[in-house]
C-alpha cells in the first residue's frame, strides 16, 4: 500500500489555476522524483502536502486513511516534513532555536543535545550556537534540512534542495537522503536537474500546467523522455559556434576586500567569463567590488565603459515585486526615457517589449505585477533590465538558478549573443555543465583566493570541483 | 464586487443605527452648543449643567459638540451647525482668534450666538456672558495677604505660584489680579512660579522640585485647583504639607472638585471661577421664547470665595446631580 | 482591481448615506448636498489633505513622517510673527509674500534636515521624524514665547493676508493644484517611478543603481514644504500663529494615506486613494455632526471605518 495518495488536488491562486486535478502517490521508503517547469504546480503541489497552503479541492490519503492537513503541525503529526526552496528559518535565532521551534519532538531537556545528532548528519555539528544569519546560503539549507530530520519524519518533501548549493554540499545532501531511504523514510524530491534525478530517483511524477503528465519507472525512462514530457518539445544540443575576442575590457589586479584576497583576471570583449566557487567562497562578493558597493582595500580595477550587475537573489536584490514588468524593466534607464519632464510610456512599451522578444519573456501584458511571472520569467525581466542600460561589461550572478530548463536554454542563448555584440560577461554559476557550456574561461575562487584557471576545452567538472574546495594542486 | 457591497452594507447600517438613535422629533427649537473640549472638568460640569437646564424646556433640543481642543474643528463643527440653522448658538471659543470669523458667519445667517466665558477679537455676538479673572485674582491675593498678615503680625513670607498654560487669557488675568495685590507689600516675596500648564499630575512635579530648593514656603497660590491639590501632594510625600497652606481658583461642585477640597481641609480656600452656564441659559431662554427681548452685549458675573466656614453650603449649591 | 476602486465603492457608501440620512433644510432639500455644505467639508479637509498628498510619497518609500504637525504649528508662528511684528516698509502684497516664503522655507528646511539624516545616516524614519516631532514643537513654542500671535480684523496686513487666505475658493482651490501636480508626478515622473521603486525594495533600488538618497531627501522636503503651506492656510483660518497647533494631524495624514489604499510597507499606492481617503474622514465627520452625533461615539465609528477600509482591500489582496 502506498504511503502518501493525493488525488484530484485543485487550486486556484485569485483568477489563476496552479492545479487542476494533480495526484500523486508514494510508497513507504522510496525516492520520488517531482519535476515540471516553474508554474506547472509540483511547489504547489508539495506545499498542500505539508499543510503551507490548502487545497481547493481534493483528497489525501496517508496508509490508505483519509485525512486533513490544514497545517504543517497537522502535517508534522501525520510524519510529513517539508524543506522549503526559500528556506522557512528565523533569521535571528539561533541553529538548535531552529530546530526545536514548533517541533513536537522536542519535549524539554537540553536543546543542544536535543539538536546535535542531526546537525552532525548534515556536517553542521559545531554551528548550534551560531546565528542563523550569519550562515551562508548553503548551511542555512542545511539547517533546514536538519530540521526536518529532528521532526523524525516519515516522509519528506524537498523542494529544489540543491538550488543553492554547489557539489560537494549536494553530494552530502545525496548521501544523507540515501541513508533516509534505507530507514524507510519516503522523499518527495522536486526539482529541475534531470542528472540529479536520475541518480537519486525510484519513481518520477511529471507535471505540466497543473495536471498530470504521466508516472514513470526512472530506470525504464530517458532524461530527453522526461524533458518532453515536461515542455512538449524537445531541447536543442548544446553546441555552440566559436566567438571571436577583442580588447581588454576590464583588468582586475590584485582586488581585496573583506573577503576577497588579490585576484587578478582580464576580461576580454566577446568572453564569457565563467565563476566556480562553493557558496561563500567570495564569487557574490567580486560582483559587489566590482560595482563598488564593498569596500576596496587593495588592489586596481580597470574598465572600458559601464558594468551592470545581476544579483544573485532576484527576489531579495533584484526586482519591485509589486511593480509591473515593464517599470521593473526599464528602471535603470527612465532618465533617457523622459521628454519634458514626463516618461514617454509609448516609448517605454516599445523598448521594453524589443527586448521581451530577444529575450523570449513570455507574459500576459507587460502591464502586469512582476509577481505574478515564473521565476524563469522573472530572470528574463531582471536580465532585461541590463540589456537596456547595455552596459559593456555585465556580471550575472547565478542567472539560471532554480529556473526551468526551457528558461535556461533562453538564457544562455542571450549570454551567447551579448558576448558575440562585443561585450564582457561575467557568469556565476554554482552548476558546473553551466560554466561549461556557456563560458570561454573559467576562474575557480576558494576562501576569497583565484585557485585555478581554466580554458573552456581542458574544464572539467572533476577539475573545478577540486579547484573549489582546493583538495589538491593537480589541477 | 458582491464583498466590498457587503462591507459597504454593513458599514451603511452600523452609522444608520447610530445615526438615527438621536432621533428626528417633531418641531423643536434647536440649541446648539460648540464646547471647545470636554476633556476638563470645568467643561464637564458646564455641559452637564446645560443639558440640565434646557431639559427644563420641553420644546427645546440641545445638541453639544467637542473641538477636542483643535481651532480648526471648532470652526468646522460651528460651520456644520450653521448649516442646520439652530434658533440659538451657543460657543465656549477655544481660543479667541480662530472663531471670531465663523461667529461672524452665524450672525450674518441671522442666527443668535451667545459667546460663553471667553473672548473672541470682535464683537461677533448677540451677548458675552463670561467672568472676570483680573477680579478673582485680586480676591484670591487679598486672601493670602490677609492670611500671612494673621499669621506673623504683619504681611511678610514666601508664596510660590502654579501657573497654568502660558498664553491663555485665565492664566494671564489670575497671575495678574493677584501680582497687584502682592507688589503693595515688598516683605512678600513669590518665591518660584513654575508652569504646570492647568495639570495636577504636572503640579505635583513641579512643585516636588520647588520643595527641594525652598526651606521655607507660606502659601501655595493654584491658577486652578487641581495644580493646587498636585502641590498639596508633593508637600504631603515630603512630610511638609503642615507649614504651609494652599489656595485655588474654579470652585468646581462635585466629588472631584475643588469646594469638596476645601471641606476636606487640602484647600484652605478656592474662588468660583463662573460656569456662566446658568446665566446663558437665562438669557437664551428669553432670546428663543420673548421677542421683545434685547439682552445686553455684556453680562459680567462675580465670584464668589469658599473657605471652610460656607463650603458645605456651597457645595449644594454648585453640585449637579 | 486596484485598492483606490474599493476606496472609491467606499466613499460612493458613505456618500449615499449621507445623502439618505441627511436632515431636510427650510425649502425641502438636502443639508448635505448644499453647496455651502459640500464646499466646506472640502475646505475642512484641505489642510490636512495636503499634508496626506505629501506623506503619500514618504509612505510609498517605506518611510513616515511625524513631524508634519509640529512643522505646521511652526510655519504657523513664523507666518503670524513675520505679519504683525515686522514693518519692513513694503507693499502688502511683498510683505505677505515674504511671510509665506519664510514659513514655507523654515518647514522645508526641516524637511531636508529629515531628510539628509534619514537617508544618510541610515537611522529608522519613525525615530528621525519623531525627534523632528518633539524639537520643532519646542522651536515653535521658543520663537512665539508660548504666545498665541493673533492676527486681527482691521486693514493691516496681516488682517489683509488672513481674509485672503481664508477664502475658501483659495484654500479649495490650492489643494485641488497639489493632488493634480502629485498625482501627475507620481504616475508620470521618474521621480514618481523611483519613490515607488524604493518603497518597494530598496536593496534591489541599489542594485539597479536608483539615486535612493537624493529620492529620500526630497521626499521629505516635499512633506516639509506641503505642512508648510499648509501651516501658512491655518493662519489665516485661524487668524492665529499658534505653536500649540496641529497636534495629531500626522495621524490623521497617516489614516487618510492608508484607508486610500496605500500600506505603510510602500511600494504601491495612488494619489487618487489618498485623496478618497481624505474625502472618506471628511464626508464622514460632515455626516455625523449635521445628525448631531455624539463626539465619543463619532470617534468610535471612525476608528471602524479604518479598520474596515484597510480590511477590504487585505482581503481582495490575499485572494
Amino acid at each position: 500500500m502506498s504511503f502518501l495518495q493525493a488525488g484530484n488536488i485543485h487550486k486556484h491562486y485569485g483568477g489563476a489555476t496552479a492545479l487542476q486535478g494533480a495526484s500523486l502517490q508514494v510508497q513507504a521508503g522510496e525516492i520520488h522524483a517531482l519535476v515540471g517547469e516553474n508554474g506547472a504546480g509540483k511547489s504547489t503541489l508539495a506545499r498542500i502536502i505539508a499543510g503551507s497552503t490548502r487545497a481547493g479541492q481534493g483528497r489525501i490519503l496517508i496508509e490508505g486513511n483519509p485525512v486533513t492537513i490544514a497545517s504543517p503541525v497537522d502535517a508534522q503529526r501525520l510524519g510529513i516534513g517539508m524543506i522549503y526552496q526559500e528556506l522557512d528559518l528565523f533569521r535571528h535565532l539561533t541553529v538548535a532555536e531552529n530546530l526545536i521551534i514548533g517541533n513536537l519532538e522536542f519535549r524539554g531537556g537540553s536543546m543542544e543535545a536535543f539538536c546535535h545528532p542531526f546537525l552532525q548528519q548534515v556536517g553542521l555539528g559545531e554551528s548550534a550556537r551560531r546565528m542563523v544569519h550569519s550562515l551562508s546560503i548553503g548551511q542555512m539549507q542545511l539547517v533546514a534540512i536538519a530540521r526536518a530530520l529532528s521532526m523524525n519524519a516519515r516522509l519528506i518533501l524537498m523542494d529544489e534542495p540543491t538550488s543553492a548549493l554547489f557539489e560537494d554540499a549536494a553530494e552530502r545532501l545525496f548521501a544523507l537522503i540515501a541513508g533516509l531511504k534505507q530507514r524507510g523514510v519516503a522523499i518527495v524530491y522536486v526539482s529541475h536537474k534531470m542528472d540529479e534525478i536520475f541518480r537519486l530517483s525510484d519513481r518520477i511524477t511529471v507535471l505540466r500546467d497543473g495536471r498530470n503528465t504521466g508516472t514513470v519507472e526512472t530506470a525504464h525512462t530517458s532524461a530527453a523522455a522526461v524533458i518532453r514530457m515536461m515542455i512538449g518539445r524537445d531541447l536543442e544540443a548544446g553546441q555552440r559556434a566559436p566567438r571571436p575576442l577583442g580588447d581588454v575590457v576590464l583588468a582586475v589586479d590584485g582586488l581585496s576586500t573583506a573577503k576577497l584576497k588579490s585576484v587578478s583576471f582580464e576580461l576580454r570583449r566577446g568572453e564569457v567569463l565563467g565563476i566556480g566557487g562553493l557558496v561563500g567562497s567570495g564569487r557574490s562578493e567580486l560582483g559587489a567590488a566590482l560595482f563598488g558597493m564593498d569596500r576596496v582595500s587593495a588592489g586596481a580595477i580597470r574598465r572600458q565603459g559601464t558594468l551592470g550587475l545581476v544579483p544573485e537573489d532576484r527576489r531579495l536584490q533584484g526586482l519591485m515585486m509589486q511593480m509591473s514588468v515593464a517599470e521593473n524593466g526599464t528602471m535603470a534607464v527612465l532618465p533617457r526615457l523622459q521628454r519634458w519632464g514626463f516618461l514617454r510610456r509609448g516609448q517605454e512599451l516599445a523598448e521594453m517589449r524589443g527586448v521581451a522578444g530577444r529575450l523570449g519573456l513570455h507574459c500576459r501584458s507587460l502591464h502586469d505585477p512582476v509577481a505574478t511571472l515564473s521565476g524563469g520569467n522573472q530572470q528574463k525581466v531582471l536580465l532585461g533590465r541590463w540589456l537596456l542600460v547595455n552596459p559593456d561589461v555585465l556580471f550575472l550572478d547565478d542567472p539560471a538558478r532554480g529556473i526551468d530548463v526551457g528558461a535556461k536554454q533562453d538564457i544562455y542563448r542571450a549570454i551567447d549573443a551579448l558576448a558575440r555584440e562585443g561585450k564582457g560577461v561575467i557568469l556565476v554559476s554554482s552548476e558546473l555543465p553551466e560554466l561549461v557550456r556557456c563560458c570561454d574561461r573559467i576562474l575557480v575562487l576558494c576562501e576569497g583566493r583565484l585557485t585555478a584557471t581554466f580554458t573552456a576545452a581542458e574544464a572539467t567538472q572533476e577539475k573545478i570541483l577540486a579547484a573549489a574546495t582546493s583538495t589538491g594542486g593537480h589541477a | 464586487m458582491r464583498r466590498q457591497l457587503l462591507a459597504a452594507l454593513t458599514l451603511a447600517s452600523a452609522l444608520f443605527s447610530a445615526a438615527c438613535g438621536t432621533g428626528n422629533g417633531k418641531r423643536q427649537l434647536l440649541v446648539a452648543f460648540s464646547q471647545a473640549n470636554n476633556a476638563e472638568p470645568y467643561r464637564a460640569m458646564q455641559n452637564a449643567l446645560m443639558q440640565k437646564l434646557w431639559a427644563q424646556y420641553p420644546d427645546v433640543k440641545l445638541v453639544i459638540s467637542d473641538a477636542q481642543q483643535d481651532n480648526s474643528k471648532q470652526v468646522a463643527q460651528v460651520e456644520t451647525f450653521i448649516r442646520q440653522k439652530p434658533n440659538l448658538l451657543i460657543v465656549a471659543p477655544n481660543e479667541r482668534a480662530a472663531l471670531t470669523a465663523v461667529m461672524g458667519q452665524a450672525m450674518e445667517a441671522g442666527i443668535p450666538v451667545i459667546c460663553l466665558e471667553r473672548d473672541i477679537l470682535q464683537p461677533n455676538y448677540t451677548t458675552y456672558v463670561h467672568s472676570d479673572n483680573v477680579a478673582i485674582g485680586r480676591l484670591a491675593g487679598q486672601f493670602i495677604v490677609d492670611y500671612l498678615t494673621k499669621k506673623y503680625g504683619q504681611p511678610k513670607g514666601n508664596i510660590v505660584a502654579m501657573r497654568g498654560l502660558l498664553g491663555v487669557e485665565g492664566e494671564i488675568n489670575r497671575d495678574k489680579g493677584a501680582s497687584e495685590i502682592f507688589q503693595k507689600y515688598p516683605q512678600i516675596r513669590m518665591v518660584a512660579d513654575p508652569v504646570a500648564d492647568w495639570i495636577q499630575a504636572k503640579a505635583k512635579d513641579r512643585m516636588t522640585e520647588v520643595l527641594r530648593a525652598q526651606p521655607q514656603i507660606d502659601v501655595v497660590y493654584g491658577h486652578n485647583d487641581p495644580m493646587a491639590v498636585g502641590a498639596y501632594l508633593a508637600a504631603r510625600e515630603l512630610n511638609r504639607e503642615k507649614e504651609m497652606i494652599f489656595v485655588g481658583v474654579d470652585g468646581l461642585g462635585g466629588p472631584a472638585g475643588g469646594i469638596k477640597k476645601v471641606t476636606d481641609g487640602i484647600l484652605a480656600a478656592t474662588f468660583v471661577y463662573p460656569l456662566c452656564v446658568d446665566k446663558a441659559v437665562e438669557i437664551g431662554n428669553r432670546i428663543l421664547h420673548d421677542p421683545a427681548f434685547h439682552p445686553d452685549k455684556d453680562y459680567t458675573l462675580d465670584s464668589l470665595m469658599v473657605t471652610p466656614a460656607n463650603a458645605r453650603q456651597m457645595y449644594d449649591k454648585f453640585t449637579v446631580p | 482591481m486596484p485598492a483606490r476602486f474599493q476606496s472609491f465603492a467606499a466613499l460612493t457608501g458613505i456618500v449615499i448615506l449621507a445623502i439618505a440620512i441627511s436632515p431636510a433644510a427650510a425649502d425641502g432639500s438636502r443639508v448635505f448636498l448644499q453647496t455651502g455644505n459640500l464646499t466646506d467639508i472640502l475646505r475642512q479637509i484641505s489642510l490636512i489633505g495636503m499634508i496626506a498628498l505629501a506623506m503619500t510619497f514618504v509612505i510609498l518609500t517605506g518611510g513616515i513622517d511625524l513631524s508634519v504637525g509640529s512643522i505646521l504649528a511652526l510655519a504657523t508662528s513664523i507666518a503670524a510673527m513675520c505679519l504683525t511684528r515686522m514693518a519692513p516698509g513694503m507693499s502688502y502684497p511683498a510683505h505677505i509674500a515674504l511671510a509665506i516664503a519664510a514659513a514655507v522655507a523654515a518647514a522645508g528646511l526641516t524637511g531636508v534636515l529629515n531628510g539628509a539624516v534619514i537617508a544618510t545616516l541610515r537611522i529608522q524614519p519613525f525615530i528621525v521624524t519623531l525627534a523632528t516631532m518633539i524639537g520643532v514643537r519646542g522651536l515653535a513654542k521658543w520663537i512665539t514665547q508660548n504666545e498665541n500671535i493673533d492676527i486681527g480684523f482691521g486693514r493691516d496686513v496681516a488682517a489683509s493676508f488672513a481674509a485672503l487666505f481664508r477664502e475658501k475658493a483659495i484654500v479649495i482651490g490650492s489643494y485641488a493644484l497639489a493632488a493634480a501636480l502629485f498625482a501627475l508626478v507620481l504616475a508620470r515622473t521618474v521621480f514618481g517611478r523611483h519613490v515607488r521603486a524604493i518603497g518597494d525594495n530598496e536593496k534591489a533600488a541599489q542594485y539597479a543603481g536608483l539615486p535612493i538618497r537624493r529620492t529620500k531627501i526630497w521626499v521629505y522636503t516635499i512633506s516639509g514644504l506641503l505642512s508648510g503651506f499648509a501651516g501658512v492656510l491655518y493662519a489665516a483660518e485661524n487668524h492665529q500663529g499658534n505653536p500649540n497647533a496641529g497636534v495629531a494631524y500626522e495621524l490623521d495624514a497617516i489614516a487618510a494615506v492608508v484607508i486610500g489604499g496605500t500600506p505603510l510597507s510602500g511600494g504601491r499606492g495612488s494619489i487618487a486613494g489618498t485623496i478618497i481617503g481624505s474625502l472618506i474622514m471628511g464626508v464622514l465627520t460632515n455626516m455625523l455632526r449635521l445628525k448631531n452625533v455624539d463626539s465619543n461615539l463619532e470617534m468610535m465609528i471612525k476608528a471602524v471605518i479604518i479598520v474596515l477600509a484597510v480590511a477590504v482591500q487585505r482581503e481582495r489582496e490575499s485572494a
